[in-house]
């Protein structure tokens, strides 16, 4: 009986996972892959949505009161949509400053900072592009990070999260290989993109991006920015226009009639197209969307 | 041959490391002067300028300033509006806080602080300033670890009770408040100094439950200076599906009247939101209140729906009914807005509500009011983002 109850508790405690939120899927789709069946993973944003307006629902707040750990992608992507829910929460390991609170944003070569700031210049970031994710060498970093993190606070389960980490980062260093031999061969030197979603994978692939079609950041597309636009790309001669799933696309297909131009649907994060269904096919799939 | 060759691969190595051995010393000794030149630049530095060690301007709360101001046209005249009633709810109203004039009107300049005290409390403070009073419209402190997730509140700030309460005017839906939160609590809602007490249910689900006492000044529904009021709230929300979520909740608030006559106020509210894409959403919302004020039962509700058409305009429609009133006085109250709004940009809105209403009374007498009003509503600085 004795030995029974020793077993039903060892049992509990074997099976006590780390519960971890992550606000976008492709830190869902990290620490899935470090944790393995040791963590349970929450994605809070729907990926199908523009990361920085991630309509707030009841349930995160349910969630987010008993997570252990809470991963996000910082560099204020978040500042419109998660704090209210922190607040009402309330739960003090992932709060800002908690010991359960990881930004990722930390270990990331932040570019795009803005010399100077102010709202006249329409809604920027200050602390720099947090669009880190579309770039595959941000990932390995950002793995890092989260191993030691979980490595932390599950101390149990320390060389497991090491060897996973290895595993990672052998994968991806292999995939990395992959994607920039592919890349080399691209012939698309110049683009437009909506927003400055996809600057860091462009940065990587010394792919320039020459215009936005928002004529400010935050600010929907105006005629007389969109008739300058064409005038550019075709002195320019670019024929890519990179598109988010989340906007509107009525301006980019209007464009890319008057100037022949191709519209490439890039994923901004995991799960944002069927293509990008893995954290793997989500790089592939951007090598793939920038240089087709 | 051999040999030699070993030999002078074995010198060569050598003398190749003698010299990889210099050029390293030669870089060490480069570094160490160029400590040295920094340091001494560090000195000559510190001694011309002066020290900033007690500089606090990390530490600004996070300040943001909203300004509201309109033009309006009614069929009202001025003198008649002022001090209007509501048949069986209001006498006469004391106070009228946004939108009082036919013309311009400078509605208000709301100041907002928030930050930090310590590893305990944040604290949160939020002035309003109109161009003969300064208000202190909430000044709060909340708790960041207590036991049990519990989260306390304390200092003078607008009752959790019901779904709108809590709002302040910039961020609500319509320009003017239902007609049923009007009549029961006035314009600016349950707004007391006091105690409050959440705790979210570790479940899944969303389920909150909240409890207040406060000190009970509104004289509409309550009022009495010796006695205090007691609120009590359950909230929660569930999805329905990746876009479509729900939120309910049933509220409940108890004290006395300025008579010391007992006075309960229930709630009970209900939304339902379906989104559309990241800039589109429909939201429907209806709340019902119900009142036994010294035995005197009212009642009142509002239903509204609202479209989220892109992220530059919204449209809405809302009716308003106090469907329940005392004996002698009518009970066809209603109320009907539209309103359009247009935002260019996140921290700027403009908006403009059609009101027709039925309900008023002015100088004794009840007459159709029919309204245009065309606000703006400006939000700069570090304003926290807005809760559901």
């Amino acid at each position: 009986m004795k030995k029974l109850i020793l077993m039903a508790l060892f049992s509990s405690v074997v099976f006590a996972k780390v519960n971890v939120a992550t606000t976008y899927q492709y830190l869902g789709e990290v620490v899935k892959a470090i944790g393995g069946e040791y963590v349970k993973v929450d994605v809070l944003a729907n990926p199908k949505l523009d990361p920085h307006f991630i309509v707030p629902k009841p349930s995160y707040i349910g969630k987010l009161r008993r997570e252990d750990l809470l991963i996000i992608n910082g560099g204020q992507l978040e500042i419109g949509w998660l704090p209210p829910l922190l607040k009402s929460a309330n739960n003090e390991k992932v709060n800002a400053g908690g010991d359960g609170f990881v930004d990722v944003s930390r270990v990331v070569h932040m570019i795009d900072k803005p010399k100077s700031v102010s709202r006249a210049y329409g809604d920027i970031h200050p602390d720099g592009n947090p669009h880190f994710a579309t770039d595959i060498h941000s990932i390995i970093p950002i793995a890092k990070l989260i191993a030691r993190k979980l490595e932390s606070i599950d101390t149990e389960h320390k060389a497991i999260y090491k060897s996973n980490l290895k595993k990672f980062i052998t994968k991806y260093k292999a995939l990395i290989n992959l994607l920039n031999k592919q890349m080399k061969s691209c012939k698309i030197h110049k683009v437009v993109q909506y927003h400055e979603l996809f600057n860091y994978a462009l940065h990587a692939n010394g792919i320039k991006s020459v215009g936005n079609l928002e004529p400010l950041p935050g600010i929907s597309p105006s005629s007389k920015h969109t008739l300058m636009l064409i005038n550019l790309m075709k002195k320019e001669n670019i024929k890519t226009i990179l598109q988010d799933v989340y906007h509107e696309k009525k301006t980019a297909k209007f464009i890319a009639d008057k100037t022949g131009a191709k519209i490439s649907i890039v994923p901004h994060d995991v799960g944002a197209t069927c293509e990008a269904n893995t954290l793997e096919n989500f790089y592939k799939s951007i090598a793939k969307q920038l240089c087709h | 041959m051999k040999r030699t060759i070993l030999l002078s691969m074995a010198v060569s190595t050598l003398l190749l490391h003698a010299g990889d051995v210099q050029a390293l010393e030669k870089r060490v000794t480069l570094l160490e002067e160029a400590l040295r030149v920094s340091q001494d630049s560090k000195i000559d530095e510190a001694m011309s300028s002066k020290s900033n060690s007690f500089n606090q301007k990390a530490y600004i709360p996070d300040i943001s300033l909203i300004l509201n101001a309109s033009a309006v046209n009614r069929n009202i005249d001025n003198s008649l509006y002022e001090g209007y009633g509501i048949d069986g709810f209001v006498d006469t109203t004391d106070e009228i806080a946004f939108n009082k004039n036919k013309g311009f009107n400078f509605n208000y300049a709301e100041f907002a602080m928030h930050s930090a005290v310590g590893p305990y409390f944040d604290a949160d403070a939020i002035f309003h300033l109109s161009s003969d009073s300064f208000e202190i419209e909430e000044a709060y402190i909340t708790t960041k670890k207590m036991p049990y997730n519990l989260q306390v509140k304390a200092g003078t700030f607008k009752s959790g009770f019901g779904r709108i309460n809590t709002i302040h005017q910039h961020a609500q839906h319509f320009v003017s408040q239902p007609l049923v939160y009007e009549a029961m609590f006035g314009v600016e809602g349950i707004k007391d100094p006091g105690l409050s007490v959440n705790w979210v249910v570790p479940t899944d689900t969303y389920i909150m439950l909240g409890a207040e006492v406060l000190q009970g000044t509104n004289e509409l529904s309550f009022g009495d200076s010796e006695s205090l009021l007691y609120t009590g709230y359950v909230k929660g929300g569930f999805d329905l599906g990746d876009y479509t979520t729900a939120l309910w909740g049933v509220s409940i608030a108890k004290g006395k009247t300025d008579t010391n006559k007992d006075s309960t106020v229930y709630g009970a509210d209900f939304t339902l939101k379906q989104t559309i894409d990241s800039y589109s959403s429909v939201t429907w919302q209806s709340e019902y209140l119900y009142r036994d004020r010294d035995n005197v039962i009212q009642a009142g509700i509002y239903t509204q729906l609202l479209y989220d058409v892109n992220s530059n305009w919204e449209v809405g429609a809302r009716y308003d009914a106090l469907t329940k009133n005392s004996p002698t006085y009518a009970d066809d109250l209603k109320k009907y807005s539209a309103i359009v709004q247009y935002k260019p940009f996140e921290f700027t809105k403009l908006r403009l509500q059609y009101t027709h209403d039925n309900s008023k009374i002015f100088n004794g007498e009840r007459k159709s009011l029919n309204e245009f009003a065309l606000e703006y509503v400006v939000e700069i600085g570090a304003h926290g983002a807005h809760a559901f």
